[in-house]
């Protein structure tokens, strides 16, 4: 009971914590995202402002973060009814994909108001979680961990514990690979270590979550345990590390492509499980039985799984 | 305990009896993702082979000093030391080769058929007989890309090795991913197939 | 006890004799890829300007590197150039709204200033305390006897799957001199269809004005332009080719059959880079005219 009530004060503390920074300053610019058509940025102020200054073309200046001296030309300007959002058209269509830079001068008088516009980071980092479970699913379209795969697909149930401890030691694994990577390979120029270090610490992970299983819930390890060997044996313990490194994505990014991974593959798992369990009792010609026709049902998930490439949803 | 079987009994044993991917189906990932085109294939082969060979190799001649508890770990840091020894190589003087295989060439070292192999054959056996048998796996390896991607490329691409065989792209598709699925299981079959008949000619005979 | 020691003895010395084969490994093959690399590059540069084995440059062609930065100082943003002269380089800043703002010498080596690390620093040294700089993209101009003929752009941009790295090579009027796809990770068979010669061989010869305005047309390519694009095979002459080039050199680029949108990106980013780049040399040719600085090229 204690701890409960402890964790929770220590939620509450850290939300606190994390959204001081906005109660403490009392900005003019509330909202500001890209509109709907291709070529407009929307924002949102806190009070009204002045119309003929904030519809002026001259008081805005706009560019892409990485492009400061390329000014990008505004078309027009809206200002709504009530003077407190605008809609900033521009002659040609956004590179939405860019953070952009806009300044206002002359709305609060003689300070240059400057804010960024981006596509919202969450949705960035759930795009990698998607990715990587569904559109790149590392089993169906990037064909990685098909031994193990085809070896726990008979059975739903081994397959549901393949897939839930294979999403812990890829978690566990990528975050500690990303740490390895940031303050010691690419600081002292060991990349060429890399894989070395990350099967090391694959190892170590299914080395630790073996203990760890072992000695809080025996009954869970008794379950899992005995696939917790098979997961070193996995191309992609070793293919999510590489690609984490690759694309220098930060902790956030890691953790999103890590957790994608280890679902889109207890996904394909319990899919596959489902239908070989099915398949078990259906007149599967003697040539075709076991692995074959495991291998053929494959391949058609792998097609319908191409229905999700080039899927964008932020 | 030596193994019985004569050098040349070993090559063979690895292409046909216990090739990796068609009988012991051990390290599909690459067998459906790059076995595009044969010299894809060829290329990944020639790859696995140095690694399977050295690693075998390496682990003949320490076995004795090997602690069993760190077995795997030791297995492991050899094929990981080779993998990235042959990574190297093939970046600093095969720049488009390594381009082509991406990144399944750093991925050999989670390859099942070696792991497996040190631990089954090279941990006991003399080293001449570890050579040879990993000569035998890594050839087996190649012969088994090198057929599916003869067969993915003759009825994707339309050619062999880059010369335009057909005039024409008959079935596109089979150079896709999901192609690689149907293309293993297919072979897989049929090699079963040769064995059922292989069998029942024997049971007649005798 | 005895038996925990001799394992971690037993490993940390396998562990050490590991990094040992590996670091000399890399120490022996990295020289070679960085030379490979380079040559790749080279001989990438040199066959859209039209070179080849049989067709090789001749010797006055000289390629200069131009780094193109962009500095902070104080929050003030400003872009800068690292331009090659007569005797070593110098460091041109220009402010956004293209004034010159000032420039410094940099002491680096020809060799050494292809390397971003020994770069960054010089110009770091040479610019002094109190400034951030970040480098944005290179460009090469590439000279014949003294005088300009051509320019290679390096460029990336966001296609279908990830990135497209690029060389476009332009010339000084800024039409399209040709096209080459450094990397990309497209769909076999139809993203990937972009470096054929099909395609790529379709952004050559536009000019300036085409490239503003270009889009991309969903139809098929015609027979003639076909023929034309892939007159590598043979079967048509080089008179008829460049009539049809000329004839084609205004219109839309035909999309891909199956990937649309892989060649939207490319059209896109290609546009973007010519006109990017054209904005920032005309800045650039005219600080240098008023300041008179001489230059390499």
């Amino acid at each position: 009971m204690r701890t409960n009530v402890m964790i929770k004060r220590i939620l509450l503390a850290l939300l606190l914590f994390c959204s001081l920074p906005a109660l403490a300053q009392a900005e003019l610019i509330t909202g500001k995202s890209f509109g709907e058509e291709g070529n407009e940025i929307i924002v949102n102020f806190a009070k009204a402002v002045d119309r003929t200054v904030a519809s002026s073309l001259d008081n805005y200046i706009v560019y892409e973060e990485p492009d400061p001296d390329i000014r990008l030309s505004l078309h027009q300007i809206e200002i709504a009814e009530d003077g407190r959002s605008a809609v900033l058209k521009f002659t040609e269509p956004l590179n939405t994909t860019q953070t952009h830079v806009v300044s206002v001068k002359n709305i609060t008088p003689s300070i240059l108001e400057t804010f960024k516009v981006s596509k919202s980071y969450l949705g960035y980092l759930l795009s990698i979680l998607i990715g990587a479970m569904l559109i790149n699913n590392f089993v169906f379209t990037k064909y990685l961990g098909l031994c193990v795969f085809f070896g726990t697909s008979k059975r739903m149930d081994t397959a549901k514990g393949m897939g839930i401890t294979f999403t812990i030691v890829i978690v566990v694994s990528a975050i500690m690979s990303w740490f390895f990577y940031q303050f010691f390979l690419k600081p002292f120029d060991l990349n060429f270590l890399q894989i070395v270090v990350f099967i090391g610490l694959v190892s170590l992970t299914v080395q630790a979550v073996d203990t760890v299983l072992r000695k809080v819930n025996p009954i869970l390890f008794n379950a899992f345990g005995v696939y917790l060997v098979l997961v070193i044996a996995n191309c992609i313990i070793i293919a999510v590390p590489l690609i984490l490194a690759d694309n220098e994505y930060n902790f956030y990014e890691s953790f999103m492509l890590s957790f994608g991974a280890g679902t889109g593959f207890l996904l394909a798992l319990y899919l596959m499980s489902a239908v070989r369990e099915r398949m078990e009792l259906a007149n599967i010609p003697p040539t075709f039985k076991g692995i074959p026709i495991a291998f053929v049902v494959a391949g058609q998930f792998a097609l319908s799984f191409l229905g999700f490439s080039g899927l964008s949803l932020f | 305990m030596a193994t019985d079987k004569s050098n040349f009994q070993l090559v063979v044993n690895g292409i046909l009896n216990e090739n990796p991917i068609f009988r012991l189906v051990l390290s599909m990932c690459p067998a459906v993702g790059i076995s595009t085109t044969v010299m894809n294939g060829f290329l990944l082969g020639i790859a696995v082979l140095f690694v399977q060979v050295f690693s075998s190799v390496t682990i003949a001649i320490f076995k004795n000093m090997i602690h069993p508890r760190i077995r795997i770990p030791t297995y492991t840091l050899t094929i990981a030391t080779w993998v990235t020894i042959i990574d190297m190589v093939l970046a600093a003087y095969l720049p488009e080769a390594y381009a082509r295989m991406g990144i399944f060439v750093k991925l050999i070292v989670a390859f099942a058929i070696i792991t497996m192999r040190l631990e089954m054959f090279a941990c006991k056996e003399s080293v001449t007989s570890s050579f040879w048998d990993g000569v035998g796996m890594g050839l087996g390896f190649m012969a088994g890309m090198m057929a599916l991607g003869f067969v993915r490329e003759l009825l994707g691409l339309g050619t062999v090795l880059g010369y335009d065989v057909l005039g024409f792209k008959p079935l596109l598709f089979f150079v896709l991913p999901f192609a690689g699925f149907f293309c293993v299981g297919l072979m897989m079959a049929f090699f079963n197939y040769i064995e059922i008949v292989y069998k029942r000619a024997k049971a007649i005979q005798g | 006890m005895k038996e925990i020691l001799t394992i971690i003895f037993r490993l940390t010395v396998s562990c050490l004799l590991a990094g040992l084969v590996m670091g000399g490994g890399y120490i022996m093959t990295t020289k070679a890829k960085q030379h490979n690399e380079h040559v790749n590059e080279q001989k990438v540069m040199l066959s859209l300007l039209g070179y080849s084995k049989d067709n090789p440059a001749p010797s006055d062609v000289e390629l200069h590197e131009i780094y193109r930065y962009v500095v902070t100082e104080d929050e003030e943003l400003s872009v800068a150039y690292l331009i090659p002269i007569p005797g070593g380089c110098t460091f041109v800043n220009i402010g956004l709204d293209g004034n010159f703002i000032g420039q410094v010498p940099v002491e680096i080596s020809a060799e050494k200033v292809i390397k971003a690390g020994d770069r960054d620093k010089a110009i770091m040294a040479a610019l002094g305390e109190g400034k951030a700089i970040r480098f944005a993209d290179q460009t090469i101009v590439v000279t014949e006897e003294g005088f300009r003929m051509a320019y290679l752009l390096p460029g990336e941009f966001p296609g279908f799957k990830t990135f497209i790295k690029v060389i476009l090579a332009v010339d000084p009027a800024f039409t399209l001199l040709g096209l080459e796809i450094m990397e990309h990770e497209e769909d076999p068979g139809l993203g990937g269809e972009i470096v054929q010669d099909y395609f790529k061989g379709q952004f050559k010869g536009k000019p300036f004005a085409t490239i503003k305005t270009l889009d991309v047309a969903k139809l098929p390519i015609p027979d003639e332009y076909l023929q034309a694009l892939e007159s590598r095979k043979g079967g048509i002459s080089a008179s008829e080719v460049e009539r049809i080039q000329q004839l084609y050199s205004d219109k839309d680029i035909y999309a891909l059959t199956g990937a649309t949108i892989s060649s939207r990106s490319v059209t896109s980013g290609v546009q973007a880079i010519v006109k990017k780049f054209a904005y920032r040399v005309s800045i650039l040719d005219r600080v240098l005219a008023e300041q008179g600085i001489e230059v390499s090229f």
